[in-house]
Parts: C-alpha cells; structure tokens; sequence
C-alpha cells in the first residue's frame, strides 16, 4: 500500500511537471497525490464501495490542498489539480470502451455508469470541503 | 491615472490566468481586484473559458469597457499563482503603470519547462500509474516508451496548431497500437493496465476540476462548458483507442483479451 501511495506520488509529481508547477509547491501538490491515494486505498480495504472510496479520498485531497494554499498562499487549483489525477476512473473509461467496442453493449453501459458515478462521487468530494472552507472563512470574517 | 490602462492592465492580467489553467471565478476577482485598487469605484466582468467582457466606471461617471478574446489555452499554474499574488500585492500596495506592466510582461514570459524534461516526467507518469494498476516491470517499460511517443506526439501537433480532438483521438490511438503492437510481440504481461496507465496521461483532469470549481463558485456557464469539454476530451481517447482495436482485429483477426 505504501508502495502503491509512493507510486501515486511519482505520477502527480510528472503531472506537476507537465502543468508547469515549480519549486516548493511542486513537492506539496505530488504528495497530496500519493496522499489521496493512500485514503483511497485504505478505505477501499475497509468496505466494498468504490464510490464511497473515491468520495473519501477526493475530500482528503481536497482538505489537504486547501490547508496547504492557505499556509503558502498559493491558489488551490494548483495543488488540487495534481493531487486529483490519480483518482480520476481512467481505468472505468477504458472497460467501457473495450466492451463496446466487443459488441457487450449491457457491460459496456454498466461500465460506463460506474465510471460516471466514481466521477461523481470525486466532484462531491471537492465541492464539499470547498463549500465549508468557504463557510469557515465568513465565519472567520 | 488613465482609465484606459487600467482596464487594459486588469483585463490582460486577467488573459494570463484564463489561457493558463485557472478557473473563470479567480479571473474575474484579479481584475475587480486591480481596477479597486486603483480607485476603481464600479467594476463589473463577465468571464466565459474562451473570452473576456470588462467594463469599469471611474469617479467622474466615465464608463469604458473592453473585450478580450482568448484563444491559447496552455497550463502553466505557475503563472497562475504568480498573477495572482501580484493582484493581492496591488491591494496594499499599488505600483505605478509602468511598473505593473512590467512585471505582468516579467510573468507573461517566463519560460515553461524544456521539451526533454516534460517528455521524461511524462514517460515517469505513464510507467509509474501502470505500475498504480497493477502491472509489472515489463509493463512499466512499455508504458514508459508510450509515455514518452504520446508527449512527442503532443508537441508536434502544438505546432501544427491542430484542435484538441484529433489531438487527443491520436493520443489513444498512438497508445492502443504500442500496446498492441508490444502484447503481440509477447513484450508484456497485462495490455490493459499499459493502456489504462497510458491514456491516463491525457485524461481531462484541469478541465474536470475547473468544471467543479467554477459550478461551485456560481459560473454556470463555464461550468457547463469545461464539462462539455471534458466529456469531448473522453470521448476523443475512447474513439482513438476503439478504431484502433477495431483495425488490429480486422487486419489480423483474433480477439481483443
């Protein structure tokens, strides 16, 4: 697991580089990677969902991030950006597309509405804790 | 202070953080950032992913309003965050005309990484996320290589200026024909894993996030459309990929594992 968390952290740390992040910030978006990776994995283990796993490791992600933007004062585009790869269904994308192209139009679809809901469930992720980060801050006003 | 500039400077500090990734939300708040804080009383913007829409009204009830069409769309957060900063700067502290235009100019300019360094990480990212998915080291050197022909590929058709579709379409297909190509050649052990690690290299990650983040922040219309584009992005991958299987098994026969 750990093994597969640093392995996360090497893919976002390419990301990084290919969206052009430099310096400090570059090291902190690619361990949100492999931290997100690691929720993943670890809630994964404990119960059967997918989605509910993503859901969990997008809100990780999206936590972390939005902590490290505001000690660095940095947008938090720049490290949820990175962070999220990893998370993204490619995997699912790819299935449905195989079965498709197979002639199993019922796999295909089922395939395709996984995927969909994994995407989903990441988009509740990040809009949850951006919603009560903004929230914290009028408070804080 | 000419009103004239000030809208200029907001509106082409606003262009910087548009064409290099960042959402529509953070380009409207750096340019009503700008022109307040240099004495701007009115500010309203309208930012759509592929333009901008400014108009300012100063003290003495002049209005003048510009329109920026934005045609690049890069990533480069780099300068994102450096746009940003300097508007948070200007608050405290305005700096001359001359000054910011300079420094906005400084920002435009800086150089992105080198094409050797962006080909290598990209080759890293494809290796390592088969080996994400359970591949094992032969799997990694396959990817490896795709990695590495997928980001050469994307540099070329840059140039070319070709549209992101077929951009993204000969991406998958490039990554579906290695794979195959290695698979039939016994070169690996799970093709599957080798595509699936490949295309996540051209998978619309900016483009999701931004459509999240801009619906949150009440851009609907940004929303929608970085959505729409996302869903034409994975559409393209798939399409690539599919014509190519589809070609593999005319030509040779057999079936797709």
């Amino acid at each position: 697991m750990i093994l597969n968390s640093f392995y996360a952290f090497v893919s976002s740390l390419g990301f990084g580089i290919l969206f052009n992040i430099r310096g400090k910030n570059l090291i902190i978006a690619s361990i949100g990677g492999g931290l997100g990776w690691f929720a993943y994995l670890l809630t994964s283990n404990l119960q059967p969902s997918v989605s509910f796993s993503l859901f969990i490791a997008s809100m990780v992600v999206s936590i972390y991030s939005e902590i490290m933007a505001r000690i660095y004062k940095n947008p938090v585009t720049m490290f949820v950006i990175c962070a999220i790869i990893p998370l993204v269904p490619g995997g699912g994308m790819y299935y449905a597309t195989l079965e498709a192209v197979k002639g199993n139009y019922e796999v295909a679809l089922s395939k395709a509405f996984v995927t969909l809901f994994s995407a989903g469930a990441i988009a509740i992720g990040i809009i949850f804790v951006a919603s009560i980060s903004s929230i914290l801050k009028k408070i804080k006003k | 202070m000419r009103i004239d500039d000030i809208i200029h400077i907001a509106a082409d500090a606003g262009k910087i953080i548009l064409e290099n990734g960042g959402e529509t939300y953070r380009v409207e708040q750096t340019i009503t950032m700008i022109c307040t804080s240099y004495g701007i009383p009115l500010t309203e913007s309208f930012v759509t992913p592929t333009g901008i829409m400014v108009s300012i009204t100063n003290k003495e009830n002049q209005t003048v309003s510009l329109i920026k069409r934005v045609h690049i769309r890069t990533v480069n957060l780099n300068k994102v965050s450096m746009i940003n900063n300097l508007s948070r700067k200007l608050v405290s502290n305005p700096l001359s005309m001359a000054e910011i235009r300079k420094e906005i100019d400084y920002i435009n300019n800086l150089p992105s990484y080198s094409y050797n360094t962006t080909t290598f990480f990209s080759a890293c990212t494809a290796g390592f996320f088969t080996l994400i998915f359970g591949g094992n080291y032969k799997d990694f050197f396959v990817a490896f290589i795709i990695g590495a022909l997928i980001n050469c590929l994307s540099i070329f058709l840059d140039k070319l200026d070709v549209n992101s579709f077929l951009k993204y379409m000969l991406g998958g297909a490039l990554a579906a024909f290695v794979a195959l190509l290695a698979t039939s050649l016994g070169l690996v052990g799970n093709m599957d894993t080798i595509i699936i690690g490949s295309i996540m290299l051209l998978v619309p990650g900016i483009a999701i996030t931004n459509a999240i983040r801009d619906t949150i922040a009440g851009d609907l219309v940004s929303g929608i459309s970085r959505s729409v584009e996302a869903l034409f992005i994975a559409i393209a991958i798939a399409a690539g990929a599919s014509i190519i299987f589809k070609i593999w098994v005319l030509l040779f026969g057999g079936n797709l594992i």
